[in-house]
């Protein structure tokens, strides 16, 4: 293996010579900039290559404002069901992890279905739903099957468009992500005129996908590549769609960093409602949002989801912030910008 | 959060199927996609995300037995 | 009503009168010495406390079916708490890794166990059958390596003060040569005596509902090490917090950098998965019954030759070069820092 990534190293180099000048590529998924950190893959590139994490967090983007309503319904005695990584996220108030050490019913489950178990015994359970495609699928066969969810959920490609239309955000190419494209497929990514190629989550499959950018850089043909095609198909997961469609529309959603962006959320149909706890309890949480103020915190996260700063930019950094006390979303995250920043970077 | 690993369907019962990832076993919930015994998926939060090409598996799986 | 009257009067229970000094105390004491026969050269082991003649280490030169010097001149002593859960789990229970952890923790420092202590603190309602069968895990480990149970104490709480079981540990051990962990040099290889973490694998396994047929390691390493024993520069058995925690314990006493090989690690294909499907790292899972050593370059291949009569998985994962910190040479020609362990680890797994 040492020698295949050796090679990709060489054309790397060899392409960015020719290249010339500056530039910066950026991996849109949580979990390859994961890779990235833990393979030291930013150190070895040529010196005109950088390496930028996006937005592809889904706890990092998860916006204060949905802790915040998944912490008051806790608090008022429901029980609560959540993906463990959401536990440390901070709200305007407090975080889940705090709601239950108040005494608040909060549980952490590994599968959605052990939610859809659970309410068996606890009928007005809400599981607090969070993530892009990867996810929403698994939310929607659970909202099928009876469970009551609190939906935060989001589109993937809309992040990238929010992100493209920054014009302070200097990007040459994308690494696209590669188990949300599983479920979405790679049709939906054409309409970006940019570089962009789908990659795997192995080293190699990084530094893979980083030659093949470069090359379309080079030869001036944006386009997109599939290089995780093992796993990932032009058209995706069908039925995984399918089921989404069914069960959610698409919303205007809140972005934390990002802010509002139309079209980027995903809502459940009218035809679950009885399911959709933004309606079974929508004079609770139009309580909670009354109640709950906006704190102001020097934490940066919001610019560095948006790329405009790198994590050592942000006051708290290393201080205050840090994975055992994390101040804000990016820290919290094992994927998160600022987490694998603290770990790995130097 | 896009924390996946593949594995090898070993028995099938209604949605859920045993999954074999290299000789560690749980029952994982299949309803996203339509799968065989034999064949390989990419697990996900205990849900099937996808099928995987079953000859890349067994390649890694190879790979990483020698380790 | 009868019926579980019935069951109970079956299943005996441990209740609070057990642990109280009295003569359920004595009856209870009782039966759990005789699952520990074996007293070698230890007198006194029924009274306040157990008696070892010093006058007879210079009689002493086979000890445990080990040659030992007669210059053992170093006492070496060692506690250790176990609260596992579970209790019963493949591979093992709280008693094997009671007396396999102490036996370990004085083996890594090149002592030959002599005698052990065993605290116990049962909670009310703790079935005998299950008392007896860790008794007996004991008492197996205990004559398959002449390591007596030479003293020890029985206390029972309350429902509900502790969680059925609780085994505290103390052990003495005699050594010629002492391995210091901060012994590593540079150039020196970094070996491991098997695969690693498999303890772990085998609780997260039962924990999160997962089936394998990997069992815990435990087992006593006394042996293994005393084959290698004049070769370790260094050594340690890498438990709570895994070789992360370990090796950078070893690289900060010693002053040095150790350098893992990717392509070389020390675990088996069950294990990176589990460590995959569960997001915890399996640099951190503890083993307890494989070690892991620096020795000389010139030795490492007689090393490894001696180490794989006992367990064909044991290898050279590594090396010792000038500098700081734990790496892992990736396969794709990068480093990568290997840190302690932080945050909540693994709970209830030693």
């Amino acid at each position: 293996m040492q020698i295949v990534a050796n090679k990709i190293l060489e054309e790397i180099k060899k392409k960015a010579d020719k290249i010339g000048q500056p530039i910066r590529l950026m991996e849109l998924c949580g979990t390859h900039s994961q890779t990235i950190a833990e393979h030291g893959i930013k150190k070895l590139m040529p010196k005109n290559v950088s390496l930028v994490s996006g937005p592809g967090c889904p706890v990092c983007v998860t916006d204060q404002s949905d802790i915040d309503v998944v912490v008051g319904l806790a608090l008022s005695g429901l029980p609560v069901a959540v993906y463990g990584d959401t536990m440390q996220v901070p709200g305007n108030v407090m975080s889940l992890e705090g709601a239950k050490r108040s005494g608040a019913d909060v549980k952490i489950v590994y599968s959605i279905s052990e939610a859809v178990a659970m309410q068996k015994e606890k009928p007005n359970l809400v599981f607090f739903g969070i993530g892009f495609e990867t996810t929403t699928g698994m939310t929607a066969w659970a909202i099928k099957n009876g469970l009551t969810v609190y939906s935060a959920h989001k589109l993937f490609p809309l992040a990238m468009e929010a992100l493209l239309a920054n014009k302070k955000i200097r990007v040459d190419g994308f690494i696209d992500p590669g188990h949300v494209s599983a479920i979405i497929g790679t049709e939906v990514y054409q309409k970006f005129n940019i570089p962009q190629v789908v990659a795997g989550f192995s080293g190699e499959d990084v530094l893979l996908a980083i030659n093949m950018l470069l090359s379309q850089i080079f030869e001036n043909k944006p386009r997109v590549e599939n290089a995780y095609g093992r796993l990932v198909k032009k058209e995706g997961n069908k039925k995984a769609l399918k089921l989404i469609s069914e069960v959610f529309e698409v919303c205007d959603a809140r972005w934390r960093g990002l802010g509002e962006i139309k079209n980027s959320g995903l809502k459940i149909r009218k035809k679950y409602q009885l399911q959709d706890a933004s309606v079974v309890h929508k004079k609770l949480i139009a309580k909670i949002k009354k109640e709950i103020k906006s704190k102001p915190s020097a934490c940066k996260c919001g610019l560095v989801l948006q790329c405009l700063i790198e994590p050592k930019n942000c006051p708290l950094f290393r201080r205050a912030c840090t994975p055992e006390s994390p101040q804000g979303a990016c820290m919290v995250s094992v994927e998160g910008s600022c987490n694998v920043e603290y770990r790995y970077g130097k | 959060m896009c924390l996946a690993i593949p594995g090898k369907i070993i028995a099938i019962k209604n949605q859920l199927a045993t999954v074999d990832f290299s000789g560690i076993e749980k029952e994982i919930n299949i309803s996203l996609v339509d799968v065989k015994i034999g064949e390989y998926v990419m697990v996900h939060a205990g849900f099937a995300i996808e099928k995987m090409d079953g000859e890349y598996v067994k390649e890694m799986q190879g790979y990483l037995g020698k380790k | 009503m009868w019926n579980i009257a019935m069951e109970n009067r079956k299943n005996k229970l441990v209740e609070l009168e057990d642990g109280g000094g009295g003569e359920k105390s004595l009856r209870l004491i009782s039966e759990i010495r005789k699952f520990f026969p074996v007293t070698k050269k230890w007198k006194n082991t029924e009274d306040d406390g157990a008696v070892f003649d010093l006058d007879k280490l210079k009689t002493l030169n086979v000890h445990n079916g080990h040659l030992m010097s007669t210059s053992s001149s170093k006492l070496v002593f060692t506690t250790d708490a176990f609260i596992v859960d579970p209790i019963f789990f493949p591979g093992g229970d709280i008693g094997k890794i009671a007396i396999c952890g102490t036996i370990n923790d004085l083996s890594v420092m090149g002592a030959v166990p002599i005698g052990i202590s065993l605290s116990l603190v049962i909670e009310e309602g703790f079935p005998e059958s299950d008392l007896k069968k860790i008794m007996q895990s004991i008492g197996k480990v205990s004559k398959e390596t002449g390591v007596p149970i030479v003293t020890g104490d029985t206390k029972v709480t309350e429902k509900g003060k502790i969680d059925k079981i609780e085994i505290a540990t103390s052990g003495v051990g005699l050594a010629s040569k002492i391995i210091e962990n901060g012994g590593a040099k540079v150039g020196d290889v970094i070996i491991a005596s098997g695969n690693l973490g498999e303890h772990a694998v085998t609780l997260l396994a039962s924990r999160f509902n997962y089936r394998t047929k990997i069992k815990s390691d435990c087992q006593p390493v006394t042996a293994e090490i005393q084959s290698i024993l004049p070769y370790l520069t260094s050594c340690k058995d890498p438990t709570r917090g895994g070789v992360a925690a370990v090796f950078n314990e070893m690289a900060e006493k010693s002053k040095m950098k150790f350098v893992l090989e990717e392509n070389s690690l020390p675990f088996a294909k069950e294990t990176v998965a589990l460590s995959g499907l569960l997001g915890i790292d399996k640099f951190s899972f503890p083993s307890e019954g494989r070690f892991v050593a620096t020795v000389a370059r010139k030795d490492a291949d007689k090393v490894i030759k001696i180490l794989r009569r006992y367990n064909c998985d044991a290898k050279i994962i590594g090396s010792v070069a000038k500098g700081g910190g734990v790496y892992l040479k990736t396969i794709i020609g990068s480093e990568k820092k290997i840190e302690v362990p932080r945050g909540k680890l693994i709970p209830r797994i030693c």
